[in-house]
């Protein structure tokens, strides 16, 4: 069917906004960053752009700056309250620890037990498929209390280890499931045609099938992380001097007052390592990858 | 280069047995094809040729070594795919060198082997490319140049031509076929598709449901077959068959079919009484307008250009002729058609079996080492 010039220009258009939409959001939040306490809280309407933009949101959280320091080099007292650390650069580092560490561990798991439920038949598969998809049913905080006593037992409260290993227990069914669906994707009949040539089985998943499913090892990491590097929950309950994002973020809604400063300044900092991790592996998102050794 | 044999060989899945004793034994050089509807079996067995099946009972040999226990990479075989199974993510190159890499062979002979088998091919321009930037011809064909520089015993192709246009088909039919003339290295090669069974192989398998129904050269089959079954599987249109007995008739015998006399040739092995299923291809009914043969009356015409298809009804039963005479006619004329007496063939209704004339020679229903 051709498209007539308006329905060209309308879909256009709900693209524009669609996307505006869902952008708006992020954009407002990273204005807000740059804004002064009083244009935050401007009682008398809304402060787009007549503000004069500050980085003091993120000489705080960025670069530790206490207010009262802030406070004596400007000369302003305005808004000066409560004694909380505002200081987010260790929570940064943490949460990249964690987010990257879980990745990669469910990552790994999941590409190899996942190869094996597509490909091996074994008694009882099909029930352990299910049962893996049941575990995705759980909401976590059914899990916390226990998780809470078994990390205690064995002293992973409070660790960046800790976090990896819960995250990666709450990531894994999905990473599983997923990557089962991009295995089976490839015909097994690349697998026996590898088989022919004399590749083992290691050598079949390794230098054959895994390079073919790059996109959805790809994809998997890129959800895993998004999940860890948001994960709030679990955070809270296991852990105190260490703080990821999520939490950290809290900790600026005090009884003195919520730091809407802070919260935007660090808000849209944590937007950029998911950012930066999605860039590096969209290429390989990209579907596509496996056609060309099929028919179509 | 080696011969296959393969021994009362049988599959089972579970309790289900979908191969019942298969004998067969293909010779040194010869390109055999097991042609059979979907679920006969012929996949099946070219997997447990390539090991990629486990043998049920019975013994499968290439060359003189008993093949059932080896592994598919120690078998010495090559096998094409019917979805070529490329490795989308390796170049042409890769492709066809990926055996010889896991082997270890030294990089110069590599190249040596995978250059000589993409001129073969013409894949020679296309070494750099990926799977996914090549038509379905030439990923065909690489998937062929991956057999071929590993240089096999026996090559095993599975339904390879099934995903690519009719025209490509053609054209990849007569490429194989050189290949295989090329390299005369033994082959198997699966497929339901009789025209191409027919065009290719020296030797023809039919199978239905898990057992051999004729093994012959082309020819052979399609002229006498063996069975009701082959018959009808082999030819396009495929071969008419009247339902009818035999009668005597002013001292001779015809087939009565709801009242038409069929005539019979000259020495058919045939009783009085007898219930038969007469057997003609179409090309072997000429339509006479002269009144000579059996009346008929036309029902449809469809000319294909190099000749006429004539359906029409005889006594109730509807049959097709051919011809390439351009004859003007439309339905219901009524024409009468002229069988070739030493064309028909009989066969039992109950067994399928054909009732052989006395002065055939019966067909090749086995052929053993």
């Amino acid at each position: 069917m051709q498209e007539t010039f308006w329905q060209k220009r309308l879909r256009d258009v709900a693209a524009v906004l669609v996307v505006g939409i869902f952008m708006f959001p992020l954009f407002w939040w990273a204005l807000t960053s740059f804004k002064p306490t009083s244009a935050i809280f401007d009682k008398d309407g809304i402060v787009w752009f007549n503000f004069k933009p500050t980085l003091v949101n993120y000489q705080v959280t960025m670069l530790g700056k206490s207010r009262a320091e802030l406070a004596i080099e400007s000369g302003n007292t305005f808004g000066v309250g409560g004694a909380s650390s505002y200081d987010s650069r260790q929570t940064i580092i943490d949460s990249l620890i964690v987010a990257v560490g879980a990745t990669a561990l469910t990552v790994l798991l999941a590409v190899l037990a996942s190869y094996a439920l597509s490909r091996m038949r074994f008694y009882g598969r099909q029930a352990y498929l299910n049962w893996i998809l049941s575990q995705r049913f759980m909401p976590p905080i059914a899990i916390i209390v226990p998780v809470v006593f078994m990390f205690h037992y064995m002293s992973l409260l409070d660790t960046r280890l800790g976090l990896i290993i819960v995250d990666t227990l709450i990531n894994l069914p999905i990473a599983v499931l997923l990557m089962k669906s991009f295995y089976d994707d490839v015909p097994v009949d690349v697998d026996e045609a590898a088989m022919i040539d004399g590749a083992s089985r290691l050598q079949i998943f390794w230098r054959v099938v895994l390079p073919m499913v790059k996109g959805g090892v790809a994809a998997t990491a890129v959800l895993c992380f998004i999940f860890s590097w948001t994960e709030f929950l679990l955070s809270l309950f296991l852990t105190n001097s260490i703080r990821t994002l999520p939490v950290k973020i809290t900790t600026f809604v005090t009884s003195t007052g919520s730091e809407w400063g802070f919260i935007a300044a660090l808000g849209t900092t944590a937007v950029i390592p998911s950012f930066i991790f999605i860039l590096l592996v969209q290429k390989q998102l990209v579907r596509g990858l496996t056609l060309g050794s099929l028919k179509e | 280069m080696a011969s296959v044999t393969i021994n009362s060989v049988r599959k089972s899945y579970g309790g289900f047995e979908v191969l019942h004793g298969i004998d067969l034994s293909i010779a040194n050089g010869e390109f055999v094809v097991l042609l059979g509807p979907s679920g006969c079996g012929k996949s099946t067995l070219l997997r447990m040729i390539a090991g990629l099946e486990p043998i049920t009972s019975g013994q499968i040999s290439i060359g003189n070594v008993v093949v059932n226990e080896l592994h598919p990479k120690d078998r010495n075989i090559a096998m094409v795919f019917q979805n070529y199974a490329l490795y989308a993510h390796l170049s042409v190159f890769d492709n066809m060198a990926f055996s010889m890499q896991l082997k270890k062979v030294p990089k110069e002979e590599i190249r040596r082997k995978v250059e000589w088998a993409a001129s073969i091919l013409n894949l020679t321009p296309y070494l750099d490319r990926q799977p996914r930037q090549l038509s379905g011809g030439q990923r065909q064909r690489v998937a062929m140049g991956r057999a071929i520089v590993r240089d096999p015993s026996v090559f095993l192709f599975d339904e390879p031509l099934s995903n690519l246009d009719a025209k490509l088909r053609v054209q990849m039919r007569t490429e194989i076929k050189e290949l295989h003339h090329k390299l005369s290295t033994t082959t198997v090669y699966v497929t339901h598709d009789q025209i191409e069974a027919m065009t290719m192989a020296d030797t023809i398998v039919v199978l239905r449901d898990g057992h051999i129904e004729q093994i012959g050269k082309p020819l052979d089959i399609y002229d006498r077959p063996a069975n009701l079954f082959v018959a009808e599987f082999i030819g396009s249109p495929s071969m008419n068959f009247l339902s009818g007995e035999v009668a005597a008739e002013a001292g001779r015998l015809v087939v009565r079919a709801n009242g038409v006399s069929l005539p019979l040739p000259p020495g058919a092995n045939v009783t009085a009484g007898q219930v038969v299923k007469y057997g003609i291809r179409p090309e072997h009914l000429r339509p006479d307008t002269g009144g000579a043969g059996i009346p008929a009356k036309v029902s449809v015409v469809e000319p294909t250009g190099p000749e006429i298809h004539i359906y029409a009804d005889i006594g109730g039963q509807e049959i097709c002729a051919i011809t390439q005479d351009r004859l003007e006619l439309a339905p219901d004329d009524a024409i009468s058609l002229v069988p070739a007496l030493d064309r028909i063939r009989l066969f039992d209704p109950t067994t399928g079996k054909v009732i052989n004339g006395p002065n055939e020679a019966p067909p090749r229903t086995l052929m053993r080492a």
